[in-house]
């Protein structure tokens, strides 16, 4: 794929010396937001709109929620067949300290999470070699972030930040700041990136041997059609 | 009308060399006159990417796999992709693909056509008809100029040449010579011309040699088996055997040079003979003008620039009497000797008495090249034969009229596939089917592009300010693009001046 996936720029301007600029792979959160995707017709779309922004809160909650419970419930089978394997194996062989504290522990959780009858049937019916990968996957999948989020903060006067976030939900984002003393200019210019020619937006820095992208992390991550004049004019 | 043109070879700088001048000078002469041009080329060793060269040339170095003399492999499809981005980022109308040898260029040349866009091919050397390499290499030319709108050739002995090898219609191929900028090319006592002085301007004095005098002989070239070195190493013992008062300097290397340095040791003329090893063409000059006589014993050569830049500093040419060679220099200038040993001695013996005893005005050899060869001329001449292609003037016009012609049919290409596979299937019994495979195939690929990277989602480049576009009666036209060149701040980066 060489023509990257649909990006949405944000601009949003939190006092009148600061712009901060976003760039994203997800759908956007604020749909006034100057974005490069195709202007939808505003009548029809409308009341499903104001319902979207009313309850954007409730539905992050709720997807997060929802990865959470999904993370514990695969790590509890986990433990759940651990403790099963280890009731059927020794019999009673090793009563260290730290083995009973981890069985009183398991008990105590399987009766108390919900449906912890259910999980200690289907750890004691499955096989370790299918338990662990699929509760990996499972896992990985919960917790990996499926867009990118990318973003250049210009504080009039001080310098440029650039973030970039991170792969994985619950980490934080990765951040540089140029202050604006080391940068010796901004310029925008083509290069070759897989079987297209783009545009980026590079950052000189003063004594680094190599120059800064601005919007870095992925083939697709760069900045989206059109936006980067816009970009330009406002720095 | 002001076209955007891509140049597409494999051959560019930081290589030195003649096709790359040749598209460097065009090009920029191009743009002077209001075109916009990007040179599409392959990557260099440390040169990849976009580049900007001065008066704004743009330059896509693009990643490839170089196989043979910095010639890329023939992968035939493989660039598609990116030179469809280019292309339509760029807002390119005429692709101009340079040097027979180059599979850049016939590749772009057949992606071109199957986008929908005018084709223009320059051919810069001759070849023969009878071994391997050549039957290949006039193969692979009479596949790409099957379906091209018109030919450049830089001689009449190139035109015939390619005319032959790729079954051309005659009418489809120009002659544009190569040109020199003549102000690289001063002999060492020029005077230029002053705009005020006119005629009073003081001519330069004849400068006699007396009988005594050296005369010195330059040989610039590469040292290969085509350039005639062999005919060199048998010539310059017998040369200075009979004129003990001359002297070579001989400049340039390649595998020949061992075969030469054998010579000069064998027949111990290290003291008239002196090898400077390779030059680099700025420095070209600076050798030239050391010597009253360049000689030239080249067996094959489209055009030879070189005997030019020599005139131009004023040096007489003895040169061989083959390929475009003949057409390049008025007969004053030069002495021709067949393509032997005998032959070129003799000549040689010719010019040096015609030096001595003052019949040549060497003197004036340089206003007269500068009369003769201008890049701006060149630029021109390309760019009526972009006008005929493209319809800005009519065919009659531009192909010339021939009312009792029977193959007088319409010679501006169309488009449609059926047409340009009619075009393809002429070219052999099974060449031709299998031309018409390729083409097929390129089609399919070209449609499948349109949808996997649509064209809607391809940025378009920024021109460079263009300049005021240059009529067909030399008077600068608005562009309609901009009333001035750049912007304050362009001016300000730059540090250019400021002019209201």
């Amino acid at each position: 794929m060489f023509t990257g996936t649909t990006q949405y720029l944000e601009v949003y301007l939190p006092s009148p010396t600061t712009v901060s600029f976003t760039v994203t792979t997800r759908r956007p959160r604020r749909p006034t937001a100057t974005s490069t995707s195709t202007p939808t017709s505003k009548s029809r779309f409308k009341h499903r709109l104001r319902f979207f922004k009313s309850h954007i809160l409730t539905l992050t909650v709720l997807r997060h929620v929802v990865r959470l419970v999904l993370v514990f419930y695969a790590l509890l089978l986990n433990v759940a067949k651990a403790q099963h394997h280890r009731h059927h194996h020794h019999h009673q062989q090793d009563t260290t300290e730290l083995n009973c504290a981890f069985d009183k522990y398991a008990q105590l959780a399987l009766q108390l999470s919900l449906g912890g009858g259910l999980v200690k049937t289907l750890a004691e019916r499955t096989e370790w070699w299918i338990l662990v990968p699929l509760s990996l996957a499972v896992i990985y999948l919960c917790l990996r972030r499926d867009y990118v989020e990318e973003s250049l903060l210009v504080l009039q006067g001080l310098g440029i930040q650039t973030s970039t976030s991170s792969r994985y939900f619950f980490m934080g984002a990765t951040t540089t700041f140029i202050p604006t003393t080391q940068i010796q200019d901004i310029v925008i210019h083509e290069a070759f990136q897989g079987l297209a020619v783009r545009f980026y937006l590079a950052v000189i820095v003063e004594g680094a041997t190599e120059v800064v992208v601005v919007f870095p992390v992925r083939q697709d991550a760069f900045v989206p059609r059109g936006s980067i004049d816009h970009i330009m004019s406002t720095i | 009308m002001p076209y955007n043109i891509a140049m597409v070879s494999d051959f560019f700088f930081p290589q030195p060399g003649g096709v790359e001048s040749h598209i460097y000078q065009l090009s920029t002469k191009l743009i002077d006159r209001g075109h916009k041009v990007v040179v599409i080329t392959h990557a260099y060793e440390g040169r990849t990417g976009v580049r900007y060269l001065t008066n704004g040339l743009k330059v896509y170095h693009v990643p490839f796999l170089v196989i043979y003399r910095e010639a890329t492999m023939p992968t035939l499809f493989s660039f598609f992709p990116i030179f469809r981005n280019i292309v339509i980022r760029e807002r390119i109308q005429i692709v101009h693909g340079h040097g027979s040898l180059s599979s850049f260029c016939h590749e772009a040349i057949l992606h071109a056509r199957t986008m929908g866009l005018r084709t223009v091919f320059t051919d810069h050397s001759l070849f023969g008809f009878a071994d391997a390499g050549s039957i290949l290499t006039n193969k692979l030319l009479k596949f790409t100029l099957s379906d091209v709108d018109h030919v450049i050739c830089v001689s009449h002995t190139c035109k015939e040449n390619t005319v032959l090898r790729a079954s051309l219609d005659p009418v489809m191929v120009s002659v544009i010579p190569n040109a020199v900028v003549a102000e690289n090319f001063q002999p060492e006592s020029y005077l230029p011309q002053a705009q005020d002085m006119g005629y009073m301007r003081p001519r330069p004095m004849p400068h006699r040699l007396g009988p005594d005098d050296t005369i010195v002989i330059v040989v610039i070239s590469r040292l290969f088996y085509n350039k005639g070195t062999d005919l060199l190493i048998a010539a310059i013992p017998r040369i200075l055997a009979t004129h003990p008062n001359v002297r070579f300097i001989i400049a340039g290397s390649g595998p020949k040079a061992i075969d030469l340095e054998q010579m000069i040791e064998r027949q111990m003329l290290q003291d008239k003979v002196e090898l400077l090893g390779p030059v680099r063409h700025e420095e070209v000059r600076d050798v030239m003008v050391r010597g009253h006589i360049y000689l030239h014993p080249s067996l094959t050569e489209a055009f030879g620039t070189v005997i030019v830049e020599a005139a131009s500093c004023g040096l007489y040419v003895v040169c061989t009497r083959v390929g475009g060679i003949p057409e390049v220099l008025p007969a004053h200038m030069t002495t021709f000797a067949k393509p032997e040993e005998d032959d070129l001695v003799l000549a040689t013996g010719k010019a040096i008495a015609a030096l001595r005893s003052g019949r040549v005005r060497t003197e004036r050899f340089h206003d007269q090249v500068k009369m003769m060869y201008s890049w701006t001329d060149i630029a021109q001449r390309t760019e009526r034969v972009y006008d005929g292609i493209t319809g800005a003037i009519s065919e009659q016009e531009f192909y010339g009229q021939y009312p009792s012609a029977s193959w007088n049919a319409t010679r501006s290409r169309s488009y449609v596939l059926i047409d340009r596979l009619k075009r393809y299937y002429g070219c052999g019994i099974w060449a031709g089917k299998l031309f018409c495979l390729c083409v097929i195939l390129d089609y399919l690929i070209f449609l499948f592009l349109e949808v996997w990277a649509p064209r809607a989602s391809i940025d378009i480049a920024r021109d460079w300010p263009r300049k005021p576009f240059i009529n067909d009666k030399n008077k600068p036209v608005e562009n309609g693009m901009l009333s001035r060149r750049g912007t304050d701040l362009m001016d300000r980066r730059n540090g250019s001046l400021v002019i209201r």
